[in-house]
Parts: structure tokens; sequence; C-alpha cells
């Protein structure tokens, strides 16, 4: 059983939200401002937060920023549109993925059980190993293959895909790939990323057009699809 | 020989009067040297010609009223050293009369017609300058696309006028409405940077009377300036007030010495000064107009936007309660597989309408101009991936084929905005025709193109490019019958997208049948990888 703190200003949806959780077997507390969500984090303990971006008493970027110098409470973002460019500044503060509205309670589920797998990614050891059909990505030796056949990757490709397979399932910003495998100056060199990912896509995937491991979301990053099961199969099958 | 410029006497203006007068001396010393010498060889009105030839030339440089009394003096120099009797001013004989009445006539008449000559050439010359610097001024206002341009345009020309050159000119322009306090800030200032405060005050009552004052205009006289209005057209009506057509003021300090300014100067500051009026009363013009037609614009765009809330979204809605609704009071009565079908429906209607509002949203800010372009470089397998991975759950028979071709350059583009258009684009002929569906990415011309292909009815000719219009369906020409929905505003958001990515949208009827909507997109020369000599070291800990 999972503590849920779900923040959000709908009671409509926070009902819904609410009742599809508890259905799961988890606790859900909810709260419908930034201040309650900053009182109740105080007091309780939480193992996952649902933060919703339009929140009548500012956006929750102070909210992440508190909660995460103390702690590595998975947080999921949920945004009302595609466009909305501050789910990325939160993702680039820490949160672990979002959510744009309106999305399928297979959805949510799946995010979520990907943000619990990353749980305390900061203070226990990560993902060392990547297996999804057929693609085998052992960190611990830096050995690639693919469907048994060895994959030679030159050292940038490597790191790339090996940052990745760190948040496997999750979305990791451009700004993040950026600078954990080129440095933090090249934060807005996007065309390094297009053209790597391009190399690994043509090395990695049968249908470059149509991947099936490394993920796009245009305008945001990459995601490497969950080796328990794609995000998006996942959505499909329970919506 | 110079004529000073009408107000800015040349340095030095008397030293040049002295010079004149000495050329004049000599030349009237020269004249009656050479008639000493040929005193005896030639008769008398040989020698008097050499006179009149003095006169003439010296008529070339002097006033005319100068020229006269030089005139004078040779004509009495000459009676008195060469007229007998000599050394005397009383003349001898008719003859003699009549030659000295003639020489003076004749030299008097010369320089006058000289004088007249020389003015005539001075006016010409004058207004030839006058006319090159309103054309200059007309060229520039046109040319300047803001009030602050325009106004520096004619304060340049003003300062270069005034004597006291670049400081003699001040011209404001008022930013908005007239103040009813004069408030500096209300108005644009060129200049002198810390104006005179009875210049400023003068400005401001010029502006307020709309009427020009200072040195020679009648109203303030005594002022070393000219207080000139910007005005703009005057109104038809003559009662209406002046005030309400001035968009500001110019001062233009005069020569102190200057004690006669000259009007037809006058009349020329104050055209300039109006020429400037007209452009901002033009601009001003502009502007209106131009917001009216926007208000206009999003008036329209108001009023399609609620008919299609009131209709089109209802559709969907209608469709969502109902199924909605049968699960609440027929549940128990209803087949597994019914339950299930209107699960699936409710989720369907509910992504369409979402799609709906998104497009609905964009186009409400791509037309209002209020999307700021998020462009990055993007690569167009990427982009057209992610496209497919949205579109298969519409597409359970993958009837959606991608087609790239290898080595695309990157694009610089909005992700978001593009997979958009091609989201779009796909649910369209996914919608609209039953066969395969073919994504394509290619270069052609310098060009990127996007093409999203079917084997569907096509769209006939007329209505070809009205689809792209906001509400506007195509035809449901389809041989299967099968309902369309949509709000009609998907090809126009797509449009839009389109056009603010400088690319063009067209449709194009396929050889075989069916239709192949095109994107157009500039192809700019992508960075090259100047890839850092020492990558990071990815912390492997983490």
């Amino acid at each position: 059983m999972l503590q849920v703190l779900l923040v959000e200003d709908d009671p409509e949806l926070r009902q819904m939200l609410r009742s599809a959780l508890e259905v799961e077997g988890h606790q859900v507390r909810t709260a419908a401002s930034v201040a309650e969500a900053r009182a109740l984090l105080r007091h309780a303990l939480v193992d996952l937060v649902l933060l919703d971006l339009g929140l009548p008493d500012g956006s929750g970027d102070t909210l992440l920023a508190e909660l995460r110098q103390h702690r590595s409470t998975p947080v999921l973002v949920i945004s009302a549109h595609q466009s909305d460019g501050r789910k990325i500044g939160l993702l680039d503060a820490g949160a672990d993925d979002y959510l744009t509205k309106p999305f399928s309670i297979g959805e949510l589920l799946a995010r979520m059980r990907v943000a619990l797998r990353h749980r305390g990614t900061t203070l226990s050891p990560s993902i060392t190993r990547y297996q999804h059909d057929g693609l085998d990505i052992d960190l611990a030796t830096r050995h690639v293959s693919l469907h048994g056949t060895p994959l030679h990757l030159t050292p940038t490709e490597y790191k790339l895909l090996a940052r990745l397979v760190r948040n496997t399932g999750q979305v990791v910003t451009h700004r993040a790939l950026l600078a954990d495998v080129w440095g933090p100056e090249f934060t807005e060199h996007t065309h390094y990323l297009r053209l790597y990912m391009g190399q690994l896509r043509a090395k990695i995937e049968a249908d470059s057009a149509e991947p099936r491991f490394l993920l796009t979301e245009p305008g945001v990053g990459y995601r490497l699809a969950d080796s328990g099961a794609s995000p998006t199969a996942a959505a499909h099958m329970r919506s | 020989m110079d004529t000073p410029p009408p107000l800015r006497p040349p340095a030095g203006r008397w030293h040049h009067r002295w010079l004149a007068l000495a050329a004049a001396l000599l030349c009237l010393a020269l004249a009656h040297g050479i008639a000493r010498a040929l005193d005896g060889t030639v008769d008398l009105a040989n020698l008097a010609m050499v006179f009149v030839l003095a006169s003439t030339l010296v008529a070339f440089w002097l006033p005319v009223w100068a020229s006269a009394l030089f005139t004078v003096s040779g004509v009495a120099l000459f009676n008195w050293a060469f007229v007998p009797p000599r050394g005397s001013f009383s003349v001898e004989g008719h003859q003699n009369l009549l030659l000295l009445g003639t020489t003076l006539a004749v030299s008097l008449s010369i320089g006058w017609l000289m004088g007249r000559l020389r003015q005539q050439a001075d006016l010409a010359r004058r207004h030839a300058e006058q006319a090159r610097q309103v054309q200059q001024l007309g060229e520039a206002l046109r040319a300047a696309a803001d009030p602050a341009t325009m106004g520096a345009a004619l304060h340049t020309v003003l300062a270069s006028m005034s004597s006291e050159s670049p400081q003699g000119a001040v011209l404001m322009v008022l930013q908005g409405e007239l103040p009813a306090t004069n408030a500096t800030e209300a108005a644009t200032w060129w200049g002198h940077p810390d104006p005179d405060p009875d210049e400023v005050a003068g400005l401001w009552l010029c502006l307020r009377q709309g009427r020009v004052f200072g040195a020679g205009t009648g109203l303030h006289s005594e002022l070393p300036a000219w207080f000139l209005p910007v005005r703009g057209p005057q109104p038809e009506r003559s009662d209406a007030p002046a005030a309400s057509t001035t968009w500001g003021a110019a001062v233009l300090r005069l020569h102190t010495a200057d004690t006669s300014p000259d009007p037809q100067t006058q009349a020329h500051a104050q055209a300039l000064c109006d020429l400037l009026g007209s452009a901002l009363h033009r601009h001003h013009l502009t502007r209106r107009t131009e917001a009216a037609q926007r208000e206009a614009q999003a008036q329209a765009m108001r009023s399609a936007l609620l008919a299609a809330i009131s209709h089109d979204f209802r559709t969907p809605l209608a469709s969502i309660l109902g199924a909605a609704s049968s699960l609440e009071t027929q549940s128990d009565r209803l087949p597994e597989a019914r339950r299930q079908q209107l699960l699936t429906q409710i989720q369907d209607e509910t992504r369409a309408l979402a799609a709906m509002a998104d497009n609905t949203l964009q186009l409400v800010r791509l037309e209002a101009g209020e999307v700021a372009l998020r462009r990055d470089w993007e690569s167009l397998e990427e982009l057209v991936g992610a496209v497919l991975a949205r579109v298969r759950r519409r597409d359970p028979q993958r009837r959606v084929r991608a087609r790239l071709e290898p080595g695309l350059p990157l694009v610089r583009v909005d992700a978001l905005l593009l997979t958009q258009l091609l989201e779009n684009l796909v649910d369209n002929a996914l919608k609209y025709s039953d066969g395969p569906v073919e994504l394509l990415a290619r270069r052609q011309d310098g060009e990127l193109l996007l093409a999203v292909r079917d084997r569907g009815p096509g769209v006939a000719p007329a209505e070809r490019e009205r689809i792209f219009q906001m509400f506007q369906r195509g035809r449901d020409a389809s041989a299967s019958g099968r309902p369309r929905r949509g709000t009609g505003l998907g090809l126009a958001v797509c449009r839009a997208i389109a056009n603010a990515h400088g690319g063009r949208l067209s449709l194009r009827a396929r050889g075989h049948g069916g239709s192949s909507f095109e994107l157009r997109v500039p192809c700019p020369a992508a960075p090259t990888l100047a890839e850092p000599a020492n990558p990071a070291e990815p912390d492997q800990g983490a």
C-alpha cells in the first residue's frame, strides 16, 4: 500500500483520481493548493506526489524545491495542455515524469509504477540493467547487445543510452541529457542530441521512423520504453 | 560670389564685405590706370567704356545699392580726371555732358540688371535646395516605420537649417493624447538635451495653439527664433480646434544678428514640419485601421468559435453523455459486449474532444499572433516517429506508413506545433479515406517536403482552397458513407502552423486518385557538430 499525495484543485477530478487509486489499494491524501500540500508534506509520510500545474496559489515549483531539499519522493506533474512549458521547468528541477490532461487511469498507473521503481535513485544504486524485446544493456559491464548480437557504440552514444537506461520508462529532458552527457555548458546544443539519437536509433531500432525503444516526447525530451511494459502499450491495454 | 544661405550667414560676413569693397576699389583704381594709359590715344567716349566695364564687373559681387554708389563715384572720377576741364567736376560742352549722362545711365542699368539676375539665381538656388530638403525628408518619412524615426529625420533637417547647428533646433512630438498640463514625458524630444524653460513653454504653447510665432511672423516677433507647429492635414470644418491635428512643435533658433529673417525660409521650415505632421497623421490612421481590422478579425474568430463550441463540441459531448447514461440506467440489461463498446465510445469521443480543444486553442493563439514559436533543431525522423506513436491508437490496421529519405537534415521548428500539424493531416487522411496513408519526408528544390497522402475520393477542385479555412469541411464524398465529424478546424490550424514557420501547406490531387497534403518548409543550414573535446564523464554512481 502506498501513501499518495494528490494535489489537484478540481474537486471532480480529485474525487475520481482518489477513488481510482484507492481501488488499486493505495491510501490517498488530497490537497487543493500548494499551501495545503506543503502542510501535509510536513506532517505525513508520502510515497508519491501527483502535482497539478494549474493550482490557485502557484505552479508548484516552490513545493518541489522544498521537497527535493530533504526527500527523493517521486513527483508526477499533471499539466493541463501539451504546450505548457512549465512542466519542463519542473522536470529539470527534479520532477520524475508528467502526464497531460486528459489521461487514462491506465497511463497514470503505468507512470506511477515506473516512478516508484526509481524511488530513491539518488540514495540507492540505480537501475543498471535493461532487458526488453531483445535489447540488452548492462551498465555494469558496459555491454550492449541486440538479439544476442553485440552492438558497437561510440563512447558518446553509450553515455547517452546509459543516461536513458538509468531512468528507464521516464522522460529525460533535453537539458538533462545534454548536461549529463556533454556537460552543463552544452545545454542549448540540442542538435548534438538529435544527431546522436539518430545514430542510436539506426543501430538499435528495426524501423527508425517508428522506434520501439527510444521514444521521442516532442518539445520535452526522450524516454526509453519501459522494460516492464511499454507505457503506450500499457495505456492502450487498460484504456 | 556665394550668397549666404538663408539662415546661416557665413562666418565673418563683415570680413567678406570689406574684401568686396576692397576689390571694388581695386577695380576702380585699375580702370583709372588703364584710362590714364590710353589717354591721348583714344577718344573720351572710349575711355568712358573702361569705367562702364569696371561698373559692370563690380556689379557681379556688390549689392545693387553699393554697385549704384560705386557707379556714381566712378562716373564722378571719370568726370574729374578725364572730362575737360580736367581736375574739376564742371563739364565743358553738351557732347561731354551727354557722354557723362549716358555712361551713368548705362552703368546704373547694367548694375541693376546684374542685381536682379543675381537675386533670381539666388532664389532659384534656394528653391532647389528647399525642394531637395522636402524630397529627402519625404523619402525619409515614407521609409520610417515609427514616429521616433520620423521625428529624428525632421530634426536633422531643421538642425541643418539653423544658425546654431546642431543644437539650433528642438523638436517635440506628442506620444499620445495631448496632456492637460505640460508634461515633458508626454512627448518625445529631439535637439538640445537640456532646453531653455522659456523655449519649452513656447513649444507647448505653439503645440496647443497650432500657430506659428516668432521673428517676422507678426506674433511675438521679438523672439530670435521661430516656433513652428507640426500640423497634420487641416480639418474640413474650420471651427474644429487647431490643436486636434497638431502632433508636435519645433523651435528653430535664428542668428541673433539676422534682424529680418526671410519669410520664405520660414514658410519652408513650416512646410517641412507639416510634412512630418502629415506622416504622423498617416501613421496614426494606419495604426487605427490595423487595430480595427484586428478587432474585426478577433470578433469573427470569437463568433466562429462560439459556433464551434455550441455545435461541434456538443456532438461528441452528446455521444459521451448518451453512452454514460445508458451505462448508468441500463447497465444490468446490456450484454457485456455492448457495455465494453459504450466504454470505448466514451474514451474515443473524449480523445476527439481533447484534440478539438487543442486545435481550437492553438488556432486562437496562432491567429492572435500570441504564440512565440519554440523553435529548436529537430529531427524529422523523431517527429514522424512521435506522430506515428500517437496515431496508432486510431489506426489498428496499421494503414499509416512512413517513408523518409535517408540523411534528412535537421529542421528548425516548434516540435509540438509541427507534430500537431502532421497528426491532424494523418487523422484527416485516416478519416476521409480507407486505403493506405503515406507520411513522406524528403528534400525537394532546396526545401523540405512533408506530405501526407491517401487514396481517398479526393477533394473537388473548387474546394481545395476552401477546406483550409476555418470551419469548412470537405463534402463527404466517401464511398464508404461513414459519418464524418470534426470542427473543421484541423486544416485551418495546419495552415496557421505552416505559415508561422514560414512554410506553405497546400493540397495536390494525386495522379490515380486521392489527395496529397504537402507542407514545404525552408531548409536552413543546420549547425555543424563541433563535438567538445572532452564530453563530461557520466556519473555512473547516480
